[in-house]
């Protein structure tokens, strides 16, 4: 998608527009080549009008420098009643609704001459009536001979709006079906991969002692809409809990507010028996919970610190990384060296920046780190994602002599593969609810895939 | 462009002989757009860069720079720690102010005899700096309010809140000008003949600047305190993630910015005013922006910087003997920090380029071990 | 001859205070005269000018050479005692310092320099034997455009601009109010005072000498009297914008080149002689009559008054030489503050 808007550039491939091949260094070349796009969060200015948003950035001119606001209403009038948007030129941005914003945005590409449109997930933002007007919309861009890329997480939707569905999965294209020859469920397991791994025959490490246990666990966004609602697990020792959904349910938010980065309503949180629910985020670190990250270079890394700074990250107020206030640099770099040596960490030194490594070598150093000081609970988001398949071996590897060793595990990932082979119990995350419990030993990707987008509901 | 800001206030690391490239590079580059400029000016650059150097090579001039440098250096440092976590405290130039008036007004009032009187008055324009810069830190974390904007506008009302004090409360006539009651000569930091071959001392306070070059090194790179400092100024998000408070430290270094800011005024509160007034210098909390920017908040870099901008601040009375415009100075000053950042991102390029072909290159070599082992 | 200067400039320099005994002794004619401004030097429109004007007039009729040094922002008075020094090291005397912010500095180097003369404008705290204190009686000059005002302003209602809130400016304001209120006893002043120290930018801002000057008259003021040095032309701006008058300081301003645009609002300016103070001390110098201390230039000595450029003030000229006289003859003491 990024490609194809001009914000990066493809390693190999061709991108062909009408059957001419073309090449897009940036958006404008792009937009050149009649591609526009609808982001996911707008991208216009509060206290500007319509108009003034519409025209931004290629201002219509009158004999060089004056702005010619009356041609550009009249061409907005024009787009607006041949499409159907009923976009008013003059109100303020910041009086309108998202609906209204939303057209706003697909106005402002056709205004550019796109006859190709991006829209990125565009009924995140929209409710129910809301969608059913952009559909409408959207039925009358094609009509008038647009092509529209309609990208989507919603099986229900992409099989009333497309006429053409291509499903991707870990960046490859895995079909390319017809809405009227597939049914949601069948779409479903497209998504999530309907080969089945060969599960783990293991005997189980599941202990009795509860390691973490969660009760009735709320987060809100800023507008009070709960994005996790009333969630409730306990992880024992010894166990791996499984947390399977499509991306956006919830999940990073649930991570977040049990490492106490995030503020939430909670019935119970305590970790090895101890009401940790108004610990800091650092004392529940300290107090045993490590954590890998969904976005190691958002939330795991300094990318532009050498790694056995990194070592320190997150563990900066325990041995061997600090003597008291001061920094134990010997006893960081000691500890570094042994977490590549044991991690196979690929790295000439532990001098070079974090952002060196390759995505891989980084996630096995935040494995290594976060595996250190004997923690009791393990967070693992996406442990493996973008990792290359020896170091994901690996890190599964860790994980599971880990588990043997009594560390509780709560895994969030988007991979079947993962959560099956991994998990001791499995639990299905849907629009901030656990909606379904599986017992990995007998799931099949089907029911796992059907309970994770909602298809299965109500069947 | 956020690598570039990380990289423009030096929170990214240049070892070795790179690290000392860039200065090189900048200080030719501006010596070179320099001399264009007095040519264009119809003036020799040669005999102006002679004179500076004559200037500067002075045993009397060094012990000036020396002066007005520790000034700068520790205006250079209080900038420089809101940096290191991408706080830009520009409330410096208000901070030491305020501190100064309120300082000089306990100093003169001399309810303590001596050295005491000295460590009261530095005491309470560290308190009066540190608190000034809470007010932004506050307002930072508790209303979202920017800390440039908020420290921009209590620079505006520490000018008016130090002059109302001067002319309402702790002001004496003198000439046309109004200033504090001068601090007793007992209270006066003492100088030191540092450089041979010249009776000016150099001023007391060049030890304070110089043990707080070091307490910057070491806390910021040898405490845990310093460390979640540079990490949450490198990424927020992995700081929060780590367990930083980014709240608690946005405050702390606010206070700790603002507490070496009161330090500013004190070399010439207590080594040479010995009032506040209306002539007391301002400004020099934006010299240390500039300062800091030129040495990239290494300890070392800014002293380098404060010496090398006293120095040009300095000469310009020497460039105004030979009829150059002491505008001058400020081109240069302009060129040398321009220069200064372009060829360091120049230079770190090049370093991440290099970087990577040598990681990819080691990492390649294992890979066919009997290759590697010829190549050795 | 620069270069010359620069080469007296280094030797000197090096053994500054060894040589202040035996410093250069005072020639008759041909004297070096060194001049150091205060923030904003030549150029600036205001009172660096006035002395800029009083040293050329010297160069070109007494004959002496000069060399100018300007002050930086934000320096500490350290860097301004240098400056002096090299002055007078470099064989320059006498040696003039414009401004108060000079003070200090100048008592200081006048005591390493026993044999160089030395005169400082606007200041009588910086004592000694070389010094002379070139004081004007700003309040005085400002009395008279005070009563300029009052009888020029036809609502009763007159203002003042003044750049930053120094002493110095007080006493342009107290002189001003105090001509007002001596002709119309319940007259409105508004007063205001555009930067506090250390913030001098209130000299030479106009754009905030507009503003101020804006929000008078729409407050009702026909007549404003500035002491804004260079922020004063946003004031004149102000009053054209008004069709309102305005009050010139330092110089005859209708008469300036500069303020050619304003000359029909300017009705009268508050002459301050800063350049026949600096040209009178340079004659005395050549003559060798410089007296040390105060050189007071009040209306009795001329050295400030009010200016008729333009003939705006010819009707009320005989009231206001009236108040002149009365101030000459010490029946009005004008106050300072």
């Amino acid at each position: 998608m990024k490609i194809l808007y001009g914000m990066q550039r493809p390693d190999e491939g061709e991108i062909r527009v009408e059957g001419t091949p073309v090449g897009f260094r940036t958006p404008a070349d792009a937009i050149a080549a009649g591609i526009g796009m609808v982001h996911q969060h707008f991208m216009l200015a509060d206290n500007l009008t319509v108009l003034e948003n519409v025209v931004l950035g290629s201002e219509p001119r009158r004999g060089g420098l004056a702005l010619d606001f009356a041609a550009a209403r009249k061409k907005i009038k024009e787009i607006s009643d041949a499409y159907g948007l009923g976009v008013r030129p003059d109100v303020p941005v910041e009086d309108l609704g998202v609906g209204d914003r939303q057209r706003v945005e697909i106005l402002k590409v056709l205004y550019r001459g796109a006859r190709i449109l991006i829209l990125d997930e565009p009924t995140a933002v929209l409710v129910p009536h809301e969608v059913e007007e952009l559909f409408d919309n959207l039925r009358g861009l094609v009509r008038e001979g647009l092509t529209i890329l309609f990208i989507s997480h919603k099986l229900d939707e992409v099989l009333r709006v497309a006429d053409e569905i291509t499903v991707i999965r870990r960046g490859t294209t895995v079909a390319t079906v017809g809405p009227k020859d597939v049914t949601s469920r069948k779409l479903a397991e497209l998504m999530v991969g309907s080969e089945l791994p060969s599960p783990e025959t293991r005997e189980s490490t599941v202990t009795d002692v509860v390691a973490l246990s969660v009760r009735d666990l709320t987060v809100r966004t800023g507008d009070g809409r709960p994005v996790v609602e009333n969630v409730s697990f306990d992880i024992h020792k010894g166990e791996v809990l499984g947390i399977a959904g499509v991306e956006g349910n919830g999940q990073a938010e649930l991570v977040e507010a049990i490492m106490g980065m995030r503020p939430c309503e909670v019935g119970a949180l305590t970790l090895g028996g101890a009401d940790i629910s108004h610990w800091s985020t650092l004392k529940r670190r300290a107090g045993g919970i490590g954590y890998i990250p969904e976005d190691r270079h958002r939330h795991g890394l300094l990318l532009e610190s050498p790694l056995w700074e990194n070592r320190i990250l997150g563990h900066q107020t325990r041995r061997p990384n600090v003597k008291g206030p001061w920094i134990d640099r010997s006893g960081a770099r000691a500890d570094t060296r042994r977490i590549v040596e044991e991690y196979d960490v690929r790295t000439p030194g532990i001098d070079v920046d974090a952002a060196t490594l390759s995505g891989g070598n980084q996630q096995k150093l935040i494995v290594g780190r976060e595996m250190s000081g004997d923690p009791v609970l393990l967070i693992a988001s996406h442990p493996t994602r973008g990792v290359d398949i020896g170091a994901q071996a690996a890190i599964w590897d860790h994980l599971r002599t880990a588990r043997a060793a009594g560390l509780a595990v709560l895994l969030i990932s988007a991979d079947l593969d993962e959560l099956i082979g991994l998990s001791d119990t499995l639990k299905v995350i849907l629009r901030g609810r656990i909606v379904a419990d599986v017992d990995p030993a007998n799931a099949t990707p089907e029911q796992l895939g059907s309970a994770m987008t909602g298809a299965g509901e109500g069947v | 462009m956020n690598g570039f800001v990380d990289r423009l206030l030096g929170r990214v690391r240049l070892g070795g002989w790179l690290g000392v490239a860039a200065p090189v590079i900048a200080v030719v580059f501006a010596v070179l757009i320099t001399s264009g400029v007095l040519l264009v000016a119809g003036k020799d650059p040669i005999e102006a860069f002679t004179t500076l150097a004559d200037y500067g090579t002075q045993p009397r001039s060094m012990a000036m720079i020396l002066n007005t440098g520790v000034m700068y250096y520790i205006s250079a440092l209080a900038v420089a720690v809101g940096f290191r976590m991408n706080l830009f405290n520009i409330g410096v130039d208000g901070q030491y102010r305020l501190a100064a008036v309120v300082a000089a007004a306990v100093g003169g009032a001399a309810v303590v005899p001596g050295v005491l009187n000295i460590v009261l008055v530095v005491v309470s324009a560290v308190v009066v700096g540190a608190l000034w810069a809470a007010i932004a830190g506050l307002l930072r974390v508790y209303r979202g309010v920017s800390e440039v904007i908020s420290t921009i506008m209590l620079n505006a009302i520490a000018t008016g809140l130090g002059a109302w004090l001067v002319s309402e409360h702790f002001g004496v006539l003198t000439g046309n000008d109004l200033g504090t009651r001068p601090i007793p000569d007992d209270a006066h930091m003492p100088g030191i003949p540092l450089i041979a071959g010249t009776p000016v001392l150099v001023n007391g306070f060049i030890v304070v600047a110089v043990l707080l070059g070091i307490a910057y090194w070491l806390v910021l790179n040898r405490t845990r305190f310093g460390f979640e400092l540079r990490a949450t100024g490198k990424s927020e998000t992995a700081a929060v993630a780590s367990g930083v408070s980014v709240k608690k430290m946005i405050v702390v270094t606010m206070v700790m910015s603002g507490a070496v800011a009161g330090l500013i005024g004190m070399p010439e509160l207590l080594g040479a005013s010995y009032k506040y007034s209306n002539n007391f210098p301002a400004g020099l909390g934006f010299t240390g922006i500039a300062i800091a920017l030129l040495g990239r908040n290494n300890p070392v870099g800014m002293a380098v910087g404060a010496l090398l901008w006293s120095f040009l601040e300095n000469s310009s009375n020497q460039l105004q003997l030979l009829d150059i415009s002491k505008e001058i100075v400020q081109i240069m000053q302009g060129v040398i920090v321009l220069s200064v950042i372009i060829a360091y991102e120049l230079v770190h390029r090049y370093r991440i380029v290099a970087e990577q072909r040598r990681v990819s290159r080691e990492l390649a070599a294992p890979a066919e071990p009997p290759k590697a082992e010829a190549a050795v | 001859m620069a270069a010359a200067a620069c080469g007296g400039g280094d030797d000197a320099s090096t053994t500054t205070e060894a040589s202040a005994g035996a410093s250069s002794a005072p020639a008759a004619a041909q004297a070096k005269v060194g001049l150091a401004y205060d923030i904003g030097g030549r150029g600036d429109g205001s009172f660096n000018d006035a002395a800029a004007a009083g040293l050329d007039k010297a160069v070109s009729e007494l004959k002496v050479e000069k060399k100018e040094l300007e002050a930086t922002a934000g320096e500490t008075d350290a860097q301004k005692e240098e400056r002096l020094r090299l002055l007078a090291s470099g064989g320059y005397n006498p040696v003039i310092a414009v401004g108060f912010a000079y003070s200090a500095p100048v008592a200081k180097v006048a005591a390493e320099f026993p044999d160089v003369k030395f005169a400082i404008v606007d200041d009588d705290a910086a004592k000694g034997d070389n010094i002379t204190n070139l004081m004007f009686a700003e309040e005085q000059g400002s009395f008279l455009v005070g009563v300029a005002a009052a009888l020029k302003s036809e609502k009763g209602n007159v203002g003042f601009v003044g750049g930053v809130d120094v002493p110095l400016i007080h006493k342009f304001e107290a002189g001003f109010e105090a001509g007002a209120k001596a002709v119309k006893p319940d007259i409105k002043l508004q007063s205001k005072y555009l930067t506090q120290p250390p913030d001098f930018s209130g000299f030479g801002d106009p754009a905030k000498g507009k503003t101020a000057a804006q929000g008078m008259y729409d407050a009702g003021a026909d007549v404003v009297y500035q002491a804004a040095g260079g922020s004063g032309a946003g004031v004149f701006e102000a009053a054209k914008a008004a069709k309102a008058t305005a009050i010139g300081v330092d110089s005859d301003q209708a008469a300036l080149p500069a303020y050619a645009d304003f000359k029909d609002v300017i009705i009268t300016s508050m002459i301050k002689k800063v350049d026949v103070a600096v040209f009178d001390f340079l004659q005395s110098y050549s003559t060798g009559a410089v007296k040390a201390g105060p050189a007071i230039y009040d209306l009795k000595a001329g050295g400030v008054d009010y200016s008729t450029t333009g003939g705006k003030v010819d009707d009320i000229k005989s009231k206001i030489d009236e108040y002149k006289q009365k101030i000459i003859n010490g029946e009005i003491t004008v106050p300072t503050s």
